[in-house]
């Protein structure tokens, strides 16, 4: 019983975070630590093993994995192109319930046909990709998907499934921190965004792009459009070889879309901004 | 001049009501109907057979505009595939990856001096500090965002998220 009092409070504040979608459990740690007995501490371990990683150690894990993708492929030096892709990921960005997180965007030069997302608010397009699109809209698509990964964290649960994550807290305090601790969960180079996720998480990101593009003001249909372009390459192309391995096919994605979209953007009409659309020199 | 200036607005009208581009050949993914106006419950033209050729001249929103046979009208986006009916032909596509200077392993043969992004090459990538930190020198400041979308007239609206239809 005396030990049940002891632990009232540490409790009531566990009740509390179960009740609070946006608690930071390393913040909660830092507060527990100049109070309490540190045996709590691994209670707050055991809660985040749970939940996952809190935001800054999603950015900090995301960041390490861009840094690895723009090892691979560095970005396009074209400062315009890469301001442009900024504005545009950021408005549509700023339409999801994770607005506030630091997002970044680029176009990294590759003659593939792929984009890239990073836990924490990292995007990245292929220059074979931007060369694909034909307006602002269609880009607003691409990035709505990989905006979707972002925010349902599809790329952070599969580090948590693969067990890379789970040692949580332990693993990854703060003031150990640094890349190599990072790193070890990521497993090597930037393997992640090579790594498909399950079919359900595209199709979940195809929906969130042409909803958070629609909410942005642009027309709903560049992400459908580019897929179209995307499925009128060869499948067996060396471009589309890595996109194809790990997304389901153009077409099923297409249908998909059509069936969830339905009739539902029939009375929406947005923005294609042709004009202003960034063309790269040929 | 009257005429002149008509045929000026015309041209305007045109390029912002649509996108024009060039006609890009096509075929139909499922039944539909061949539409007068871009709207579903505009006038039926003719009955679209999956599998049908067709030729697409302009898009607008969820919408093409079509030639077929020698009708022309509108057809929703998502009924239409972009080329041939269907790609099984290997040894065609084989060209085109040869063209491109890829063999079909997805190997980059070409001297392009740009890489492809494959497994091998992004699990041996390593850190690039100085990359990442240009990256990031052009985030975009939320305020800045709303500027940029109100110099191009986006107005953001609410729209739920889709249901997963199963």
């Amino acid at each position: 019983m005396k030990t049940m009092m002891r632990y009232l409070p540490l409790i009531g504040l566990l009740m509390l975070a179960a009740n609070s979608a946006a608690l930071d459990f390393g913040s909660l740690r830092d507060q527990l630590k100049s109070q309490v007995n540190p045996k709590l501490l691994d209670a707050v371990d055991v809660a985040k093993e749970v939940r996952g990683p809190d935001e800054s150690e999603e950015i900090a894990i995301g960041r390490q994995i861009a840094g690895n993708l723009l090892g691979a492929a560095p970005l396009v030096k074209d400062a315009k192109l890469q301001k442009y892709v900024n504005q545009v990921g950021e408005w549509v960005a700023s339409q999801s319930e994770r607005a506030d997180l630091p997002w970044h965007f680029g176009v990294i030069q590759s003659e593939d046909v792929n984009a890239f997302a990073a836990p924490g608010g990292y995007v990245y397009v292929t220059l074979g990709l931007y060369r694909l699109l034909q307006n602002e809209a269609d880009l607003a698509g691409v990035l709505g998907h990989e905006i979707g990964h972002v925010i349902r964290k599809h790329h952070l649960k599969i580090l948590q499934q693969s067990k890379l994550v789970d040692a949580g807290g332990k693993l990854f305090s703060r003031q150990v921190g640094g890349d190599d601790k990072v790193q070890q969960m990521i497993g090597s180079g930037a393997e992640i965004v090579a790594r498909g996720l399950d079919k359900d998480a595209e199709f979940e990101a195809d929906r969130i792009g042409v909803v958070l593009a629609t909410r942005a003001g642009y027309d709903a249909y560049g992400l459908p459009s580019v897929l179209q372009q995307i499925g009128h390459i060869a499948k067996d192309e060396g471009s589309v070889a890595l996109l194809f391995k790990t997304h389901p096919l153009p077409e099923d994605r297409l249908t998909k879309l059509d069936t969830a979209m339905g009739e539902r953007f029939d009375s929406i009409k947005g923005a294609a901004l042709a004009t202003r659309f960034y063309q790269m020199k040929p | 001049m009257k005429n002149k200036l008509k045929q000026a607005v015309a041209l305007c009208v045109l390029l912002s009501a649509s996108v024009v581009w060039a006609a890009q050949s096509g075929s139909m993914m499922k039944d539909d109907e061949l539409k007068s106006e871009p709207f579903r419950d505009a006038k039926t033209l003719k009955a679209l057979k999956a599998g049908e050729t067709i030729s697409m001249i302009s898009k607008d929103g969820g919408w093409y505009k079509i030639k077929v046979g020698n009708s022309s009208g509108w057809v929703r986006m998502l009924s239409v595939r972009i080329g041939a009916a269907k790609q099984s032909a290997s040894a065609a596509t084989g060209l085109l990856a040869l063209s491109s200077g890829r063999a079909a392993t997805g190997k980059v043969v070409a001297t392009t001096g740009i890489r492809g992004l494959n497994e091998e090459e992004l699990k041996a990538a390593s850190f690039n500090a100085r990359e990442l930190q240009l990256s990031e020198s052009y985030a975009i400041k939320k305020d800045d965002a709303k500027k940029f979308a109100a110099q191009g007239k986006l107005v953001a609206r609410p729209f739920d998220y889709l249901p997963d239809a199963q």
